[in-house]
């Protein structure tokens, strides 16, 4: 129940895009065709559901006050939280960088589709954003984690999806000259975010 | 490097002043024309989920000054060092280490700001703005000139940031920096603060606006259909 | 030296490595102190906040000092643990993983001009996340004298609004207990339900519910808890233990920082 409840929440309410804007560059820059969307969006729902986990782990059991208790109790007391930030990026770089590696080797048809998104991924917001939520709200659990890194992509992907899809159709609307691109690409987002909001009403 | 290319650049260097035309633009072009939000759309991830109140955003704009004019300076210093295979893993350690210095700081010294800004001074490591200058820029520009171009673009980002701020706490508080600027009269007339402007949805749509000005006058900046 | 061999990359790396590892550990030393100082004093002004004390950062710990003159920890049923002090030992978002009978209560007494108070932290799950906050109860250990409350992600305009005046205004001046002794409680229900002037309940937030009931849940347990352990140790008299705060900043002063507390 909490699970679901984590999961409604993170692609809903607390979507990336409408209520942090995260990942707005890539947001912004790959939403033009619904096809290519689609797959940056799956590229994140893997990477997300990935990453936050893995760093869930790090953090519990080498970062964290007292976390590197398994090891031996005399470090108990060491700290090392400030590294958090580092050790994240690292994390992510590297497993998109690994990941971009295995595809190309093992389903050159799925890097031709994915791949591509790869290198794109390393800098988007909500990765390390996704990380960086899952270690101040502090899940109780692994699976907490991995259910709020899945959410998060999946709603991630629904809000590209969808900016896509209107963008498809109003190339072909008349907007003001100087709101034509970017502009109201903005000013869809807001409203998007605004329909997303009555999704706080949400009762479980 | 050759002796002739340092004496080329020394010779250079006299003939161009600390703030000549050529470097001035370094600051200039990132606030108008080459905005790095609403031009280059750049770094707005982590930016706008704290335009709520002016305040934030100017300590928002305190950290990526920092972040993107120290590491372009850094950056800069060792580029002829850098191997080129491992330069994005190192760009990423300085701006993450930086950006590190700026989160310690900000809790033991403005721990109130700290716990407002909470997850985004992190995210300051994922800001386009800073690892885009640092290759595009600071990889092969001298000390100097990247350290203009790193405060120009902060401070571009810093005046959309605070533009937006200003608007969402004007018409949603209706204070700026928590000073009270819509009289008591005026709400004693029936006004009153707008809710919406405090919601998420309303920093896109005030962007949205900026950029829809900012193109109205400067029109080369229309994007094609 | 060729600046693209394997060797010169592993030797960057190691260097990068080295100096950045050793410059952070550096600044973090150094800033520490002064982090775990900001959230001392912010925990010590929530506490004294619910007996209407607002003081600014810098005079948290002088005001803390003054008014707060002791603290215990007990459990679910009342019974006193020893040796372990409320402020500095209790985190009530470590104790809420911990099963019931195993928690920790702390309770901390407050002696202002016009009276003694008992300030019992409290905290629990709302609607989405975490909420918390603290009451205050006067020295007869039955009538509230303040509430706050506050929240982690509660929706703006429904559940937030447990940490905003109009709910917390409710408070003063209810009971806990009836005329025959039984523990009531507080609770918290639709509006309208209750007559007007009744002395165990408040209004909860109408399209609030679940926070409402979150509030509700909390301050049963925590009320209860606070009824059983004054019950218990038949404590209709003053919590008579030293405050702990002295001795402890003492300690952290004599670890490297100098600048930590100003006595």
């Amino acid at each position: 129940m909490e699970l679901v409840n984590i999961f409604v929440k993170s692609i809903f309410v607390e979507n990336m895009i409408f209520a942090y804007f995260l990942g707005m560059c890539s947001y912004l820059a790959v939403s033009k065709k619904v096809k290519t969307a689609l797959g940056l969006g799956t590229a994140v729902i893997f990477v997300l559901g990935f990453t936050v986990p893995i760093n869930y782990i790090l953090e519990n059991y080498l970062l964290k006050e007292g976390a590197l208790k398994w090891l031996s109790p005399e470090f108990a007391s060491v700290d090392l939280s400030f590294l958090s930030f580092l050790m994240f990026i690292a994390v992510v770089a590297a497993f998109v960088q690994l990941v971009e590696m295995a595809v190309e080797k093992f389903s050159p048809s799925l890097y031709a589709s994915l791949g591509i998104f790869l290198p794109l991924i390393a800098v988007n917001c909500s990765i390390l954003g996704g990380a960086l939520f899952m270690q101040q709200r502090d899940y109780p659990s692994l699976a907490h984690a991995t259910v709020f890194g899945l959410g998060s992509g999946v709603g991630w992907m629904l809000a590209i999806v969808f900016i896509a899809a209107i963008r498809e159709k109003i190339r072909y609307s008349h907007i003001p000259a100087p709101l034509r691109g970017l502009g109201i690409a903005f000013i869809l987002t807001g409203l998007m975010g605004i329909a997303f909001m009555s999704f706080m009403g949400i009762k479980l | 490097m050759s002796i002739e290319n340092t004496t080329a650049t020394l010779a250079k260097k006299e003939k161009e002043a600390l703030f000549s035309a050529k470097r001035r633009k370094l600051i200039t072009d990132p606030l108008n024309d080459n905005n790095p939000v609403t031009v280059q759309v750049l770094g707005i991830c982590s930016a706008l989920a704290i335009t709520v109140q002016v305040k934030p955003s100017l300590f928002m704009f305190g950290g990526v000054l920092f972040v993107v004019t120290m590491g372009n300076v850094i950056v800069s210093l060792i580029r002829n060092l850098i191997p080129s295979r491992v330069r994005i893993i190192a760009q990423l350690v300085i701006v993450a280490s930086l950006v590190i210095i700026v989160d310690l700081l900000l809790k033991a010294y403005a721990y109130d700001m700290s716990k407002q800004l909470s997850v985004f001074v992190g995210l300051i490591i994922t800001n386009c703005i800073v690892m885009g200058r640092l290759e595009a820029f600071a990889m092969g520009n001298k000390w100097w000139p990247s350290l203009l171009d790193g405060v120009g673009n902060a401070l571009g980002y810093g005046l959309i940031l605070v533009l937006v701020a200003s608007v969402r706490e004007i018409f949603g508080s209706g204070t700026w920096l928590g000073f009270q600027v819509i009289p008591q009269p005026v709400y004693d007339l029936g006004y009153v603060n707008n809710g919406l402007m405090i919601l998420p949805p309303m920093a896109l749509i005030v962007v949205g606006l900026i950029i829809w000005i900012q193109r109205a006058k400067n029109t080369k900046l229309i994007e094609a259909n | 030296m060729n600046r693209e061999s394997n060797a010169f990359i592993i030797f960057f790396s190691t260097v990068m490595v080295v100096v950045v590892g050793i410059s952070l550990a550096l600044i973090a030393q150094v800033t520490k102190p002064n982090f775990i100082k900001n959230q001392r004093l912010e925990k010590m002004q929530n506490i004294l906040s619910s007996v209407n004390i607002q003081v600014s950062p810098s005079e948290a710990e002088t005001a803390y000092k003054k008014y707060i003159t002791g603290s215990v920890v007990y459990k679910m049923d009342g019974t006193l643990v020893e040796g372990v002090d409320a402020f500095e030992q209790v985190d009530l978002a470590k104790e809420l993983k911990k099963t019931e009978d195993q928690q920790y209560f702390p309770l901390y007494e407050c002696v202002k001009e016009d009276g003694k108070y008992f300030i019992i932290p409290m905290r629990g799950k709302g609607l989405w996340d975490a909420i918390w906050g603290y009451v205050a109860i006067k020295d007869d250990a039955v009538t509230i004298a303040g509430a706050v409350f506050d929240h982690k992600g509660e929706t703006p305009g429904l559940g937030a609004e447990i940490a905003k005046a109009p709910f917390q205004e409710q408070f003063p001046n209810k009971k806990i207990v009836d005329a025959s002794g039984t523990f009531t409680g507080i609770e918290v229900a639709k509006a309208g339900k209750h007559p007007a002037g009744y002395d165990h309940g408040v209004d909860g937030i109408s399209g609030g519910t679940i926070t409402s009931n979150g509030v509700n849940d909390m301050l049963m347990k925590y009320l209860k808890s606070f009824r059983n352990y004054i019950e218990k140790n038949n404590v209709l008299q003053p919590v008579t233990q030293e405050p702990k705060v002295e001795e402890l900043s003492d300690d952290i002063l004599s670890s490297d920082s100098t600048t930590v507390i100003a006595e």
